[in-house]
């Protein structure tokens, strides 16, 4: 273990650690693109640079490993100004239209101008004209000319994909980023190159020119489209919800996650929500506040026979949520007909070797546990028969919230709507719901980032994530449904402490959920 | 305030006061009846007093030679706005030189209160704050203005053009 010294400060570190990582977790600020700790290194931008003590030049931070009694610094005028004429050499061929790039306000490129920047442009030559608005794919666009060539995006199709569509072409002054022949950029991690790139030369086809970043807030959640559980980052406004990021995590998805989790989004947002619940009885639908509707359940719910009701769950939903809603229907309605409604049997062992999987559900291992700790064993089979014969009257579904991944959401629906009484909670609208027939309540829900929870992954690990924020204020979580249609009435959470401490400064309180939660000041961080 | 009274003898002595005054009533009602050109008042609806360019008064959106929009939709006036009174839509154009361009660019100028930021903001000289400053609506009329009004409302006559020219900038290799 070498002992170093940063700027002064002594850090120890591990055999062959590189100076730059060494600065990054010790909180030092360095200017950096080509370098990214998930990838190789490259040391291609020189400006990773540091003045070693004994060392007669600077030195890339980057391909230097540390080595005992090191003395280490990046703040001397020396660094600053080598910092200041690399980034000049950037510039030379950027275009500097910032305020059409997408990158803008979370570009490293802006970022390090503002900190080691700030000159008058010493080139009298013209730019170098490149190929704007390149279609690299399915699901990025390159413009050339904003590209500086850290060669990031090539490093991680070779690397980390594996996919090898990503080249650096011709030379010089007109380097380009651009697909090998007959190749396009279309694999299934594609997108982390328009994360990784540090300028906005790389940018999503999805998320492109709908907003400008610094109307985003962010917040930390995790992915609900696999059982991997990938850590992400959830950007929304009061529009709603417009993109998802990996956030680091080296248990679960390290700096990456795949593309289709990049869709999670969608299916948040208003447009796709319940936002009323719909009640169906004899004279038709009526519309209804999702409480009322859930209440009126109740009663239908407590007229019934034990042995009647049956609760289908899905496994898109939060281990608290599952225990309240089967511990209600053991407890309250004494039933044991809980049923996992499994959408993807065949390809629950599906795995592509780096992130993705086939069981599409966040929260299998966490039902499967809930469902274990109440001694459930029940089987579709006994549901089937008993919808059959009749002997299943009131049946409450707990629908999913990411129905794409429901191949046989129709089938299944028309199944259920046998029984007399299908009371149905889901976040999602759906058609196949409103053509059902019979005594149906349609109650919306909360999705996973309208709520505080637990999602165990497939490897059994346990992540528990923080509310978002609210889409569809009006919809409920299971526990509250399972409350409702109960009969009892919602209990208002209150604060533990209503009174702050007057010890305590007041945007110190609930720190750790702030930070996770609230604006991010320091966007672009490479 | 305190309020100091004048009981001089002098003061009471009024009416040389009111004779003066007037006088000057008399000199001013000649001065406008044999010389109507240099009143200091205008009858409003008829005449209307045209203030500097430099005045500050409705949106105009400027246009390129081509009569189309030079707004790039890259918000730093919707941004800059303290009334958020702007709202722009983007999209992508099929022209790749421009890129990015407006569907749709919103002032509710009701919430507006011409400050001038957007101006300001502006990188490309795309939204001017123009001279025109009555607009009055009846009960029902529409005061979020659109880009058909903005930039090609008829008193415009086709549009203003922008100062900043793209081929220019392309050329000089910008």
């Amino acid at each position: 273990m070498p002992k170093c010294t940063i700027n002064g400060k002594e850090v120890e570190v591990k055999e062959g650690t590189s100076i730059i990582k060494a600065m990054v977790d010790s909180g030092e600020r360095i200017a950096h693109y080509c370098w990214h700790d998930g990838l190789s290194v490259a040391g291609v931008c020189r400006l990773c640079m540091v003045e070693i003590e004994g060392n007669p030049r600077v030195q890339i931070a980057c391909n230097t490993t540390i080595t005992e009694g090191m003395k280490i610094n990046n703040t001397s005028d020396k660094v600053r100004d080598a910092v200041k004429w690399g980034l000049d050499f950037h510039l030379i061929n950027h275009p500097l239209d910032c305020p059409i790039c997408d990158q803008a306000g979370e570009c490293g490129l802006q970022d390090q101008y503002m900190e080691y920047g700030k000159y008058d442009p010493e080139m009298a030559e013209h730019k170098q004209k490149k190929h704007k608005v390149v279609d690299l794919g399915p699901t990025v666009v390159l413009d050339s000319e904003r590209c500086i060539l850290c060669s990031r995006c090539v490093r991680f199709t070779e690397e980390v994909s594996k996919t090898n569509e990503l080249g650096i072409f011709n030379r010089g002054d007109r380097s380009e980023i651009g697909t090998h022949d007959g190749l396009e950029l279309n694999n299934k991690y594609s997108l982390n190159t328009v994360d990784i790139c540090p300028v906005g030369a790389l940018t999503s086809k999805d998320f492109r020119f709908r907003q400008r970043v610094w109307y985003l807030k962010d917040a930390e959640t995790v992915c609900n489209g696999c059982s991997t559980g990938c850590n992400i980052k959830a950007y929304y406004n009061r529009e709603g919800f417009f993109r998802v990021k990996p956030s680091y995590n080296e248990k679960v998805n390290g700096h990456w996650m795949c593309d289709e989790g990049r869709d999670v989004y969608k299916f948040v947002n208003q447009e796709h929500r319940l936002l009323k619940a719909q009640v169906r009885g004899a004279a038709g639908w009526t519309e209804m506040a999702a409480g009322a509707a859930a209440k009126k359940a109740s009663e239908v719910l407590k007229a019934a026979a034990a042995d009647s009701i049956a609760l289908v769950l899905t496994a898109q939903y939060t281990v608290e949520e599952y225990d309240a809603i089967v511990s209600t229907f053991v407890n309250e309605f004494k039933t044991k007909k809980i049923f996992f409604w499994i959408n993807n049997k065949e390809s629950f062992d599906e795995f592509d070797g780096l992130l993705i999987r086939g069981d599409k559900n966040p929260n299998t291992k966490g039902l499967l546990k809930v469902l274990e700790k109440h001694g459930i064993t029940a089987t579709w089979n006994e549901l089937s028969a008993g919808l059959a014969s009749g002997s299943v009257k009131t049946v409450v579904v707990a629908g999913p919230e990411n129905q794409a991944v429901f191949k046989d959401f129709a089938e299944r629906a028309k199944e259920l709507s046998k029984a007399q009484n299908l009371i149905w909670l889901q976040a999602g609208k759906n058609e196949a719901l409103m053509s059902l027939t019979g005594n149906v309540w349609l109650i919306p829900t909360k999705t996973f980032v309208e709520k505080d929870g637990t999602f165990i992954n497939f490897a059994g690990l346990e992540q528990k994530f923080k509310k978002v924020t609210t889409v569809v204020s009006e919809a409920l979580t299971l526990t509250e449904a399972s409350l409702l249609m109960a009969g009892k009435n919602l209990a208002i959470p209150t604060a533990a402490q209503p009174f702050m401490p007057n010890n305590q400064r007041v945007d110190q309180v609930e720190l750790e959920a702030r930070k996770k939660n609230e604006f991010v000041f320091r966007r672009g961080s490479l | 305030m305190s309020v100091m009274q004048n009981n001089s003898e002098k003061s009471k002595w009024y009416l040389p006061g009111v004779l003066g005054g007037m006088s000057i009533t008399m000199k001013h009602l000649l001065k406008n009846l044999f010389n109507q050109k240099k009143m200091m008042t205008l009858n409003y609806p008829e005449e209307k007093y045209e203030y500097s360019p430099r005045f500050k008064g409705n949106h105009v959106l400027t246009v390129k030679k081509d009569g189309s929009l030079r707004c790039t939709a890259c918000m730093l006036c919707a941004t800059n706005c303290p009334a958020e009174c702007i709202k722009i839509t983007a999209a992508e154009h099929n022209d790749h030189t421009v890129e990015k361009f407006p569907i749709s660019y919103e002032i509710d100028i009701l919430r507006c209160v011409f400050c001038g930021y957007c101006e300001e903001a502006c990188p490309v000289d795309a939204i001017r704050l123009g001279p025109e400053w009555q607009t009055p609506g009846v009960n029902g009329a529409n005061f979020i203005y659109d880009i058909n009004h903005l930039a090609y409302r008829p008193n415009l006559k086709g549009g203003i053009q922008t100062h900043v020219d793209d081929e220019e900038r392309l050329k000089s290799g910008l």
